[in-house]
């Protein structure tokens, strides 16, 4: 995956998003219509990097490079501009992780290609308000 | 559009399989044009659907599936849409013959996937999401049904015992049918102590990885007239829907809008209700996607589906049986076979051909097929003639 996450490197590190010009629509990840007014004016838009948990799983089963994180918690969040994002959760107490806990985004490491190839960085997001 | 028939269908068991999804295929298929009565060389077209062919190293298995029947210059192309490979080829290979481009196609869904370990197999499911960024950020499938399940508690009250109960009459109807891959009684004790994949969800919340193939032969009226066949069931509807790609980008987590559109288009082609049914095969990828399948499919209330399993509705004998093959939880999930595999079940319901499981006097009957958390539904419902 190191060439596709290159390529969409400032969408893991600033959480990029995309907003519509023509009636204030946002999204993320980027897209090139509006779901909304189907205007083809979009330009790109940081989100906000606070919001709330709507959803959330701790969950066993790992994802390749994540087996020495399980259980890892997994939140589905609607960030303050109303827009979700999935993310994993860190920096929190499991039962701090429920619906309606507020949560901030941070820059962390996601994972690598072994010991010695490309490391990823991105965004994860901890509760700070549960 | 022209009447279509369904003229034949057939599948291999499910479960843990020692040959290859090209096997597999051909094994289906065979028995399926047996059944139809007509000779492979009546077959103009097939669509295959195989969503990890490369999980084989295999891609393009078409052409190898028509040369082991003897036709090579019949074309034959996959469609991938994840697990709602098997529904959308057959909607495709319905398009071609509702339209009087060709009289006679094969569907044959196949999938091998056993010969996997668990973190690979898991890895191709979430290919079929929005990988980028849902998977890559440590979300796998079981992962986003979980959080489709806690949302779906959040909002409607659902219990963990609820989502069981749907588990315990999926086994107890695949302890019926000798071709289910888990052919084993369970409880509600059973499923809430069994290990958890992503909380709410355990390990008996989930389907199986299953091996196996699926085939379906569908003809024009007038082939159906020129040969002299015995009309047995029709197709009454087919709706085909996409909808949001990724998990997170939905409106609502406790609903998938692509059901929704697939199956007003299908019902709204047969002009029924769905309470006109008389049974219903959905998607029970988890036990969740069953109650969310039958609330957005309009048969019970937002809400409702879960009471109505626990107090015995949805059972064989209730008043709408739903998955009486056993469904994905029991009879197995061989991702390209299971769209396919869905009317394989209908089309033995409707010719009184499933034993201990057949319904009561069958006569109309849905099948509702998702790829991934939704991106792909396609519904289907067949009328015994």
């Amino acid at each position: 995956m190191s060439v596709s996450y290159w390529r969409l490197r400032d969408r893991y590190y600033r959480i990029i998003g995309s907003i519509c010009d023509s009636c204030t629509y946002e999204s993320f990840p980027k897209f090139n219509t509006c779901p909304k007014c189907k205007s083809h004016d979009i330009s790109d838009k940081e989100m906000p990097n606070t919001g709330k948990i709507i959803s959330y799983t701790l969950s066993y089963e790992s994802m390749p490079g994540f087996e020495h994180e399980l259980p890892m918690s997994i939140g589905l969040i609607k960030l303050d501009n109303g827009v979700n994002i999935v993310s994993q959760l860190v920096d929190s107490e499991v039962e701090d992780i429920k619906i309606n806990a507020t949560v901030k985004a941070v820059f962390r490491k996601i994972n690598a290609d072994g010991n010695s190839g490309q490391i990823y960085y991105g965004y994860k997001f901890k509760v700070i308000n549960a | 559009m022209n009447k279509v028939f369904l003229i034949g269908a057939a599948g291999t068991a499910y479960g843990k399989s020692n040959l290859t999804a090209r096997d597999l295929s051909m094994l289906a298929s065979k028995h399926a044009i047996e059944n139809a009565g007509i000779k492979p060389q009546d077959i103009q077209a097939s669509f295959v659907a195989n969503a990890f062919g490369m999980a084989e190293k295999q891609g393009h298995l078409g052409p190898l599936l028509m040369s082991s029947l003897g036709i090579p210059h019949a074309p034959s192309s996959t469609i991938e849409a994840a697990c709602c490979s098997g529904g959308s080829a057959f909607r495709e290979a319905y398009v071609n013959v509702a339209s009087g481009f060709y009289d006679v196609m094969l569907i044959t869904g196949t999938e091998k996937v056993s010969h996997l370990d668990t973190l690979t197999a898991t890895t191709y499911f979430a290919y079929g999401g929005d990988y980028l960024f849902e998977g890559c950020s440590g979300a796998s499938f079981p992962g986003l049904y979980a959080a489709m399940a806690r949302a779906h508690m959040h909002e409607y009250g659902t219990t963990e015992e609820e989502l069981a109960a749907v588990a315990v009459k999926n086994h107890n109807n695949g302890m019926f049918n000798e071709k289910a891959h888990l052919q084993k009684k369970i409880t509600v004790d059973d499923v809430l102590k069994s290990p958890v994949v992503a909380d709410p969800l355990k390990l008996f919340d989930a389907c199986p990885f299953s091996d196996g193939a699926a085939a379906a032969i569908i003809a024009s009226e007038e082939f159906m007239n020129r040969n002299g066949l015995e009309k047995k069931i029709s197709i009454k509807g087919s709706g085909r829907s996409g909808g949001s790609g990724s998990l997170h980008t939905r409106e609502d987590m406790s609903s998938l809008e692509s059901t929704i559109r697939a199956s007003r288009e299908a019902l709204g082609q047969a002009g029924i209700s769905v309470k006109d049914l008389d049974f219903a095969e959905v998607h029970d990828c988890f036990t969740i996607a069953e109650i969310i399948a039958m609330e957005d499919l309009g048969i019970f209330e937002k809400g409702q589906a879960s009471k109505a399993v626990v107090e015995g509705r949805t059972a064989i004998n209730g008043e709408i049986p739903i998955n009486p093959s056993g469904g994905l939880k029991s009879k197995g999930h061989p991702v390209g076979a299971t769209g396919v595999g869905q009317i394989v079940e209908v089309f033995d319901q409707l010719t009184g051909n499933s034993g201990k499981r057949q319904v009561n006097d069958a006569r109309i009957g849905l099948t509702h097929n998702v790829g991934a958390t939704g991106g792909s539904c396609a519904v289907h419902i067949f009328e015994r003639e």
